[in-house]
């Protein structure tokens, strides 16, 4: 029998003129089959589709047909699909309902009706076969936010469904979490389950897919090549430091709570140049980001700022988002920048790749546009001094070069940057210096080798 | 300890706090709640915030009962009358009256927040019964998400801060509020729908925890529901009466009985394990 088939499916979002999607038909018939395409082009609603989320939760219009597992979506319940479709999302954050690891696990099961006996040993099962075996008694808020998506994956497998669909559940993952997180799914792969995966980290899931399918718009063409912007994310380096540029330094800082200082006794500084800070969670990044923008005041030594704006672009970005569109979120930024920006905001539009969105309201975007509009609206006007704390976290791969840009632009005009972050590939993209945080102290990293372009 | 044994002596102290306003009875009670309070205190949790808020509430029904009810005998000063209100004499009975109102309040702060500061809000959500399991479930999910919201609260300030926000006037405030509201409701949204994809709202439900019931819970529960059935029955006979300082202060009467009923609310001390 065949997994899944949607026949001429096509959804319109409650109020939407356009479809989110157009006339779809796929088949899906076992193995990993990995999702592609642009950010807002239309995965995550495909995704929905197979547990019925989309359109029992979300409303809409709905033409054509689609089928799971024997069952017609449209009439059969979420509640009901969910026997045998588990679906893990993007958000580790959002995804436990109780406070302790076993108890959550055991959420579905107890929706389900599943006799307490059997309970017991599935969620130890699901907890193994997840990794996290031994955080079974663990309060869930003292989880990493790996283990928090381990968790969220347990509570899925222990439903024990035929049909896994996971939608971006690396986007906030290190390498380290995307892998072994894939190593489980492949495995649950080879015991039987049918996975289709949404991600735009496509090297980790490309490796293990059985077939590809690629989004553009709403339509999926089985036939498509790639679209070009799935290739490997161009490395670029900005070589040339401007001179007369915006310099700042730290000097002998220390910084976090009184008594518990998370950084102790740092020397660092820059003008014109992208300093990039890594280091494992907790060691103190953000810290620094915050204290160098003058957000978490030193507990000793000297923090100096350029004259001029400083941006910051905090983790979880998009929450900052608040104003009707997009375009007046970036003026919101020019209006309050405190010695008059004079940037134009079309200008930034166009730089940050949001023309098409520009009157739509930000909280209706895709996750991707939303970061954009996000970047768009803490970058806009030239600041002297942008501090980025972990910007390409659940990025995709044209936000990651817009990012790319922005950074070498700002540059070019004189400011720096300072950026906190995991991804080894922007850090070697855009870094002059890459300094080491561990344990609250910094080590200046020798001069990154220059990379072909 | 079992939730439901707590939720037992905890309501049991209360009945029995606000049965009467003796205060030999209610100075008891407090005695008995705060002593449960302080040995089986969860971990890492803190108490001083709540001992704070309950000398405050004491404080000030102590000064509103001092300040405004002018009868009883022993004069301590006299407060001008051409002040509205708080003019005429200060009473000794005024003063007890208020601490003995203060004690009852704070008998009753302290045996009610015993729920929250000894288990998990979790925990007493499992121990809701069956009928209430599915607004449970909602209740919990919504306790794990406040964090989360201060958290939100806090960056979007600072984010907006960064963008050159500074409150001048209220009509600034939105532009914090919006966006902390906004991203809650987004979260409630999202964790809605992975609940429902979890199979949330099925008719056929079955539970995960079953919190062992023992012996100690037993006599716990036994104790507390005994102590506040006999002290209500001895009120209502009346054995145990209202006692009022007016118009001139007595010792208040104390029944030996009644006293009983409310050192057995120290049962949990001696049933269960620490």
């Amino acid at each position: 029998m065949t997994t899944a088939r949607f026949t001429q499916f096509s959804y319109w979002y409650p109020g939407s003129a356009i479809p989110a999607l157009d006339c779809v038909d796929i088949e899906v018939d076992g193995g990993i089959v990995a999702l592609a395409g642009a950010s807002g082009s239309g995965k995550s609603t495909v995704l929905r589709v197979f547990n019925g989320l989309v359109p029992h939760f979300h409303g809409g219009t709905v033409r054509g047909r689609a089928c799971v597992l024997g069952m017609d979506v449209l009439s059969h319940r979420t509640r009901e699909l969910a026997r045998n479709v588990g679906f893990l999302f993007q958000d580790p954050e959002l995804q436990a309902v109780y406070a302790t690891v076993d108890r959550d696990v055991a959420f579905g099961l107890e929706n389900l009706g599943v006799p307490r006996d059997a309970m017991l040993s599935r969620v130890h099962d699901a907890l193994d076969r997840a990794g996290i075996g031994a955080l079974a008694g663990r309060a869930v808020n003292t989880l990493s936010g790996g283990e928090r998506q381990r968790l969220a994956l347990a509570g899925v497998l222990a439903l024990e469904p035929r049909l896994l669909v996971l939608d971006e559940p690396l986007s906030q993952l290190d390498a380290g979490g995307a892998v072994s997180l894939m190593e489980t799914v492949s495995v649950a792969a080879s015991r039987g389950t049918t996975v289709v995966i949404a991600e735009h980290r496509l090297e980790h899931v490309l490796p293990r897919a059985d077939r590809m399918l690629f989004i553009d718009r709403g339509r999926i063409d089985a036939a498509a090549p790639p679209p070009p912007h799935l290739e490997a994310f161009a490395v670029q380096r900005n070589s040339v430091a401007t001179a007369g540029a915006s310099q700042w330094s730290v000097r002998g800082v220390t910084a976090g709570v009184a008594g518990a200082p998370v950084v102790a006794d740092v020397d660092l500084d820059g003008g014109g140049d992208v300093v990039v800070l890594m280091g494992p969670n907790g060691s103190g990044k953000t810290t620094l980001l915050r204290t160098l923008a003058g957000l978490l005041p030193a507990l000793s030594g000297s923090v100096d700022r350029p004259p001029g704006r400083v941006a910051y672009l905090p983790q979880n970005p998009t929450s900052l988002l608040h104003r009707p569109t997009v375009r007046s979120e970036i003026e919101w930024t020019l209006r309050h920048a405190p010695d008059g920006d004079n940037g134009s905001v079309d200008a930034a539009l166009h730089a940050f790749g949001l023309q098409d969105v520009a009157d739509r309201y930000p909280r209706d975007l895709s996750t991707g546009e939303r970061q954009r509009a996000a970047l768009g609206a803490v970058l806009v006007g030239g600041p002297a001094l942008a501090l980025l704390d972990e910007p390409t976290r659940g990025m995709d791969a044209p936000a990651r070069r817009i990012l790319v840009n922005a950074i070498h632009e700002l540059c070019a005009a004189g400011g720096s940057v300072v950026m906190a972050t995991h991804d080894q590939d922007l850090a070697t993209a855009v870094a002059d210096r890459i300094v080491q945080v561990k344990d609250g102290a910094v080590r200046v990293a020798p001069a990154v080798e220059p990379v072909l372009a | 300890m079992n939730p439901r044994a707590l939720g037992a002596w905890s309501f049991a102290a209360l009945t029995v706090a606000l049965a009467t306003s003796n205060p030999i009875y209610r100075a008891l009670v407090l005695l008995c709640a705060l002593d449960v309070l302080v040995v089986f205190r969860r971990r890492g949790t803190h108490i001083r915030g709540l001992l704070l808020a309950v000398a405050i509430a004491g404080v000030v029904a102590l000064a509103i009962t001092v300040l405004f009810s002018h009868t009883g005998t022993h004069v301590l000063v006299r407060v001008p009358d051409a002040i509205p209100a708080l003019g005429g004499p200060i009473t000794v009975e005024a003063v007890v009256f208020g601490a003995t109102t203060a004690l009852g309040i704070a008998a009753a702060i302290i045996a009610g927040a015993a729920l929250s500061i000894v288990v998990e809000p979790h925990e007493l959500i499992d121990a809701l019964p069956g009928v209430l399991a599915r607004s449970g479930a909602a209740l919990g999910t919504a306790l794990n998400l406040i964090p989360g919201v201060g958290r939100s609260a806090v960056e979007i300030r600072d984010a907006q801060r960064m963008r050159g926000w500074r409150p001048a006037r209220v009509r600034d405030w939105p532009d914090i509020a919006v966006p902390v509201v906004l991203t809650a409701i987004e979260s409630s949204m999202t964790l809605a729908e992975s609940m429902e994809a979890r199979g949330y709202g099925s008719t056929a439900r079955t539970h995960f925890s079953v919190s062992t019931w023992r012996p100690a819970d037993t006599v716990v529960t036994g104790c507390a529901l005994a102590a506040a059935g006999i002290f209500v029955a001895l009120r209502v006979i009346g054995v145990v009466g209202d006692w009022y300082p007016f118009p001139t202060v007595t010792v208040p009467p104390v029944n030996v009985l009644a006293a009983c009923c409310c050192f057995a609310l120290a049962a949990p001390l001696f049933a269960w394990r620490r």
